[in-house]
C-alpha cells in the first residue's frame, strides 16, 4: 500500500447566468427552472476546488507548483468571471449553464492546461448550500 | 457492515521557509516567491484527523476522542510553535511543504495509532490556509 497525496486550492469567481432551454416553451421553463429561469439573469459567487495529484517532487517538495497550478486555474476562470456566461462565453451559448455543465467545461479545459494525469477533483460551490463534484473517483 | 470513520480537527502554528542550498538566492525566489525568506513566515494549520475502524459494543465509539486527542497531541507538540525546518528533524532533505508536512504527519500519527487494536488511520486533511490543503490516504490498490 502506498500513500496518496493531493493537493486542493480554492479559487472564487463571480458570474451571471439564466438557466432557460430552447427545447421547452416558456411555461415549461418557468416550471423547470423555477426563479432560475428570471429572464434577466441572476449572479452566484462561485467557489472552485481544484484537487490535483501526484507524488511531492523530490526537490521541491510540491506535487504541482502553485505558481502553475494558478496560472492554469486563472487562465480558465478569466473566461467566466465577471461575464453573463449564457451570452459572453462562448461554450455557454448554446450549452445551459447549470452548475453540472459549468463543472464538465471547468474539467475539460483544466485537463488541457495541467501536465497530464494531474486533475483529480472539482468541486464546484454555486451557493453556500449547493455543489457540484466531478473527479476521477467518483 | 458498512464502513464508519470519525474525524477530528487540531490546530498548531509554525513557521517553516522554502529554500534550496544548491540553488542561488535569485532562482530560490524566482521559484518558491515569498516562501524563500531567510527567517521563515508561519501558518495556523489545521488538520482533520479521520480514523476507520469497528464500533466498540461496549461503549459505542470507533476511538474514545479523548484518547485521539491525547496520541494526536503528542505528536504536533513537536510542530506547535515550531520553526519547521530547525527545530523539527524532518526537513532536512525536503521541502517543508503542506505536502510533505502532511505525509510527514501521517506517518508519525499512524505509528502511534497502531498501538490501538482495531484502529486505523485513514486520512489526513491539512490545511495551511483555507485556500490551500493536502489531504493525505492510504491507497488501497
Amino acid at each position: 500500500m502506498s500513500l496518496r497525496t493531493v493537493l486542493t486550492r480554492v479559487y472564487t469567481f463571480s458570474a451571471a447566468h439564466r438557466l432557460h432551454s430552447r427545447h421547452l416553451d416558456e411555461g415549461a421553463n418557468r416550471q423547470v427552472y423555477d426563479k432560475c429561469n428570471n429572464l434577466y439573469g441572476h449572479g452566484h459567487d462561485y467557489t472552485l476546488e481544484v484537487s490535483v495529484a501526484g507524488n511531492p517532487h523530490p526537490l521541491t517538495g510540491f506535487v504541482l507548483p502553485l505558481r502553475d497550478l494558478d496560472q492554469a486555474v486563472h487562465k480558465i476562470l478569466a473566461r467566466l468571471d465577471y461575464r453573463y456566461l449564457d451570452k459572453e462565453v462562448e461554450y455557454f451559448t448554446s450549452v445551459i449553464s447549470t452548475g453540472e455543465n459549468i463543472i464538465g467545461y471547468l474539467w475539460d479545459e483544466l485537463q488541457r492546461q495541467l501536465p497530464p494525469n494531474m486533475l483529480y477533483h472539482l468541486k464546484l460551490w454555486e451557493t453556500n448550500n449547493n455543489y457540484f463534484e466531478i473527479g476521477k473517483e467518483l | 457492515m458498512k464502513n464508519i470513520t470519525i474525524s477530528k480537527k487540531f490546530e498548531f502554528s509554525a513557521s517553516h521557509r522554502y529554500w534550496r542550498d544548491e540553488w542561488c538566492e535569485e532562482e530560490n525566489r524566482r521559484y518558491f516567491g515569498n516562501s524563500t525568506g531567510p527567517y521563515g513566515h508561519g501558518h495556523n494549520y489545521e488538520l482533520h484527523v479521520t480514523v476507520l475502524g469497528n464500533i466498540d459494543p461496549k461503549t459505542g465509539m470507533i476511538i474514545n476522542l479523548t484518547e485521539l486527542k491525547k496520541y494526536v497531541n503528542d505528536v504536533l507538540e513537536s510542530f506547535d510553535h515550531k520553526f519547521l525546518n530547525l527545530d523539527t528533524p524532518y526537513f532536512k532533505d525536503k521541502q517543508p511543504t503542506t505536502e510533505n508536512l502532511a505525509l510527514v504527519l501521517f506517518d508519525l500519527i499512524a505509528k502511534k495509532l497502531k498501538t490501538l487494536q482495531g484502529i486505523a488511520l485513514y486520512k489526513l486533511r491539512l490545511y495551511e490556509k483555507r485556500d490551500l490543503y493536502v489531504d493525505v490516504w492510504q491507497d488501497k490498490s
